[in-house]
């Protein structure tokens, strides 16, 4: 008698985890495994300098989705530069945040877990800064090897040619022509769509937090585009300016992390707008079956603030506010502030105080020795005297 | 009495040719924002860093690339190797880039070289550059054709090049980069060859050399070669301008020597005024496809200089001679403009040394630069500065006489109401197709200078409409280019000289013509075949 509405209430419980797990689960968002590669390209692990060997190891190779994989495989070279970018991603990550609660740690790198450990899963503000530092860091180093020409694949020509992996052998041979009419594109041009295949793989754009990490992707992206500098040369009738050429330059990394570390500061927190996303509107009629990709990017999200603007394409946003970092936390796999250099003189977050969460802080008197008045020999010879310095160190109790 | 066309010609025929020149003009300036590419196109290459494993140093047949059978061993300068000296060091810069898989080649339509030096410097707060100093490289420049093999590469050029880098910093912080401005490195004036390799190394022969450069990263070389489709359009424009222009030319020579008169100064200059556009109209970048021309850039230079040498002397000829600066009596010659074309030939001959010394010298070694040592930029500046003075002075000559030709006009006409109908008629029409072809010269320089100004200004793409893209840097250039082929062709066309005669001459009945042609009996020689406006102004003067 009693035996069926317990199935039932068991069944409605297992479907319950099971629903609970599904929602868990894709919260972060799927495409964010690759960061391993950052790690996976230390020397211990493999030679950077041979790319095909990155691609045949198991550690990359479980950290990539199928499609990252196919993009490894028809641009040989790319690997190196991402496990390059990724890792440049994660030391300017480290050095915007050396002086913060969230000191952008990363933990040891091993299968199935995230590269920056469980923070990711809440969409914060960090979470926001890691999505584009990285995703500028692939859009940088991948533009940067194409200069150096050890990504061979690197498209020529944007405006004309829709790049699609299977008309490519075609568009090859009409990209020649392209080159030996107009020239080529810029790099970043390349940079930019690669980053956007392989760094957006899995983001499909449909939940709250897909869209979030796609922003903030595109933002990353964004700023590795607007923060190039031009450079000009003339060259016309007897060197003078009557002919000028113009060409971007790539900008240091540094330069990338500072304006992503400003735009954290300002970062806007959204939320889903009323309507729901546009109806993806139609600009090629010749391929109605298929949605161009770019739609994924055309949406606009809405302030939590009515009052605040609308966040823009360079501007970071998050969906909820940041945990606190002072105590360990396991669950989000924060380790806390305990142990922590701060500064006793500041009044910032990089201030004891602030650093330590009010738990006070110890402060020792070491001497350490270490280099100054070097001279630089180029190429390879620091010479450098040592010194041996007082130093203060304060560290959170 | 016979006078030019311009003098002679309805004013129906005059909106008819003026109508067509315009679309010529217009023509030309969309083939160049419509066709052709922008003109020119920059690729920017990452120095790969090579380890030169050679044991002898000087040795020019080792090359070091990094793409391709015989590739060198790639180091990392972050985390080197003690025991590797500078010596040990290439840069390695293979050109062109590959793209889409492919090894792309230089095509010869592409006609140019420039490369641009650009360093990237690292700050640490341990060593920090010195402004402005110096940098030593040993350049070395390899080619190599489709279908050799991949290590085949032949020695182009090599030199030891001193260059003075510019670099600031904004932010005083450990890794943040110096902010150096590109340096010149090379120009070649041919791009005979398929594929380039610039290898280069920054020696350390005495303890001075290369000391003082701060941390180097990275070295990155901009190259930009003159864009294929360009050059096509270019030269076709070319091929067509270069017969029509022949071919008015010979028209008008033909014409003038059917006239039984010697040939006046004007036409004489104008004549040479056509030789010289016909010398920068004729298409010889076509041997550039067959032969390895390195001069082709400094003849470009001195083909533009002749022309542009030959305008401006053609200006201050054209003003002359209708002010009558001179001896009414006496047949005008160069001689009595040799003030104001001193002026003219000054500039010319100063802007001439002065690229001979960039230009003519990089033919010999294209890394040379005359602006990296003191002396030869205070050499450089002399030349520039002499050339823009003697401008400056010439413009002075120019405008005062072009204001005098208005005076003098503007005097003879208060003396046209004394005249009969028809020859004030004539006259003013006269007077209104000088202003005319005045006026046309001021719009074209004017045009330039705008065109060249926005083009400045908005750098780059112009758009009107989402569908058009215009190119409006080849814009400009197509269409000034065609802009003073029409200029000097309707020149040719408007003053050479008319077989018609004028009809008022001849039928009218009118006794005050009489009496004018009385008037003009001072002077005979010029009665029938100058142009009628000089000889106009020259009577009234005489008055």
């Amino acid at each position: 008698m009693s035996g069926p509405p317990i199935m039932k209430w068991l069944c409605l419980f297992v479907l319950f985890l099971c629903m609970r797990c599904e929602a868990n689960k894709p919260r972060r968002g799927r495409g964010s495994m690759w960061w391993g590669i950052a790690k996976a390209g230390e020397p211990n692990n493999l030679s950077p300098l041979s790319p095909s060997v990155l691609y045949m190891d198991p550690a990359v190779h479980a950290t990539l989705r199928r499609k990252q994989r196919r993009l490894a495989r028809e641009n040989p070279g790319v690997l190196a530069a991402i496990s390059k970018g990724a890792s440049m991603a994660v030391a300017e990550c480290q050095h915007q945040f050396k002086y913060r609660r969230w000191n952008c740690s990363t933990r040891n790198f091993l299968r199935g877990k995230n590269l920056f450990g469980k923070i990711v899963d809440r969409g914060c503000r960090e979470t926001a800064f890691i999505y584009a530092i990285t995703s500028a860091g692939v859009t940088h180093a991948v533009s940067r090897a194409c200069a150096e020409g050890s990504i061979e694949s690197c498209t020529c020509d944007y405006s004309h040619v829709d790049r699609s992996p299977h008309r490519a052998r075609a568009a090859a041979a009409a990209n020649v022509r392209v080159w030996k009419w107009g020239g080529c594109s810029d790099n970043i041009g390349f940079g930019f769509k690669f980053s956007r295949e392989f760094v957006d793989t899995g983001e499909r754009g449909k939940t709250l937090r897909e869209k979030m990490n796609l922003h903030n992707n595109e933002a990353g992206r964004m700023h590795v585009q607007t923060e190039m500098r031009q450079e000009c040369k003339c060259h016309g009738m007897s060197g003078s300016c009557t002919v000028k050429t113009c060409w971007m330059r790539l900008p240091t990394f540094r330069s990338v992390g500072d304006a992503l570390k400003d735009s954290f500061d300002g970062a806007s927190r959204v939320m889903m707008p009323n309507t729901e996303v546009e109806a993806p509107s139609q600009r090629n009629d010749a391929a109605p079956h298929r949605v161009p990709r770019r739609d994924r990017y055309r949406f606009q999200l809405r302030p939590h603030n009515p009052d605040h603007k609308t966040p823009g394409v360079k501007d970071l946003v998050y969906l909820e506010s940041s945990p606190g970092f002072c105590e360990k936390n396991p669950r989000l796999g924060i380790p806390g502030t305990h142990g922590r250099a701060c500064n006793d003189t500041s009044i910032g977050v990089d201030g004891c105080d602030l650093m330590c969460c009010g738990r006070g802080y110890r402060t020792e008197t070491m001497f350490v020795v270490e280099r100054c008045n070097c001279t630089f020999h180029w190429c390879c010879e620091v010479k450098c005297k040592l010194c041996r310095t007082e130093k203060v160190v304060n560290t959170c109790l | 009495m016979a006078g030019t066309i311009i003098e002679n010609l309805s004013g129906r025929k005059l909106t008819v040719l003026v109508t067509f020149l315009l679309l010529c003009q217009v023509i030309c300036f969309l083939i160049g924002g419509l066709v052709a590419p922008v003109p020119a196109n920059a690729q920017n290459i990452l120095g790969t860093i090579c380890k030169d494993t050679s044991i002898m140093k000087n040795d020019t047949t080792k090359w070091y690339y990094y793409r391709g059978a015989g590739k060198c061993e790639k180091i990392d300068l972050d985390s080197i190797h003690h025991d590797v000296s500078e010596r040990d060091i290439v840069f390695a810069f293979q050109m062109p880039v590959p793209r889409e898989s492919q090894a792309y080649d230089y095509s010869r339509w592409q006609q140019n070289l420039i490369g641009v030096l650009q360093v990237d410097i690292r700050y640490h707060s341990q060593m920090e550059m010195t402004s402005r100093s110096a940098i030593t490289i040993d350049a070395r420049l390899a080619y190599r054709n489709k279908g050799d093999p991949d290590d085949a590469w032949k020695l182009y050029t090599q030199s030891t090049e001193t260059r003075v880098l510019d670099c600031d910093i904004d932010i005083k912080s450990e890794n943040y980069l110096y902010n150096c401005s590109a340096v010149p490195l090379f120009e070649l004036g041919s791009l005979y060859h398929d594929y380039y390799l610039l290898n280069l190394r920054l020696p350390v022969d005495t303890p001075d050399m290369n000391a003082h450069i701060g941390h180097i990263q990275d070295l990155w070389v901009t190259v930009i070669n003159q864009n294929g489709g360009f050059t096509k359009v270019w030269l076709s424009l070319k091929t067509v301008f270069f017969p029509c222009i022949i071919a008015i030319l010979v028209w008008f020579w033909r014409r003038i020597h059917i006239l039984e008169r010697k040939p006046v100064l004007l036409e004489k200059m104008l004549l040479s005024l056509g030789i010289a556009l016909c010398f920068l109209n004729a298409p010889i970048e076509y041997l550039t496809l067959q032969y390895d021309l390195p001069f082709m850039l400094l003849l470009g230079d001195i083909r533009q200089g002749i022309f542009y040498a030959m305008l401006f002397s053609f200006w201050l000829v054209f003003a002359g001679e209708h002010m009558l600066i001179q001896d009414t009596s006496a047949q005008s010659s160069l001689k009595q403009y040799w003030r104001h074309l001193s002026a003219v030939a000054m500039g010319c001959i100063s802007l001439f040394i002065f690229d001979m010394c960039e230009r003519g010298v990089q033919l010999r070694n294209p890394f040379y630069s005359i602006w990296v040592t003191d002396l030869g930029t205070n050499l450089a500046l002399t030349f520039i500065i002499l050339a823009g003075i003697s401008t400056g002075v010439y413009f002075l000559f120019l405008c005062y006489m072009v204001w005098q030709v208005f005076l003098n006009i503007s005097q003879r006409r208060q003396s046209l109401p004394s005249m009969s109908s028809v020859r004030r008629l004539r006259y003013e029409g006269i007077i209104y197709r000088f202003m005319f072809m005045m006026l046309a010269t001021l719009l074209c320089a004017a045009l330039t200078v705008i065109g060249f100004i926005l083009g400045q200004v908005a750098e780059g793409q112009w758009k009107w409409d989402e569908d058009i893209e215009l190119e409006y840097t080849s814009a400009f250039f197509t269409g000034v280019y065609g802009m003073w082929n029409i200029y000097i062709f309707s020149l040719l066309v408007l003053y050479a000289p008319s077989h018609k005669q004028w009809p008022a001459n001849e039928n009218t009945s009118d006794t005050q013509n009489l009496s004018e042609e009385h008037e003009f009996s001072p002077l005979p020689s010029e009665r029938s075949e100058i142009s009628s406006l000089t000889s106009f102004i020259r009577k009234t003067t005489i008055d």
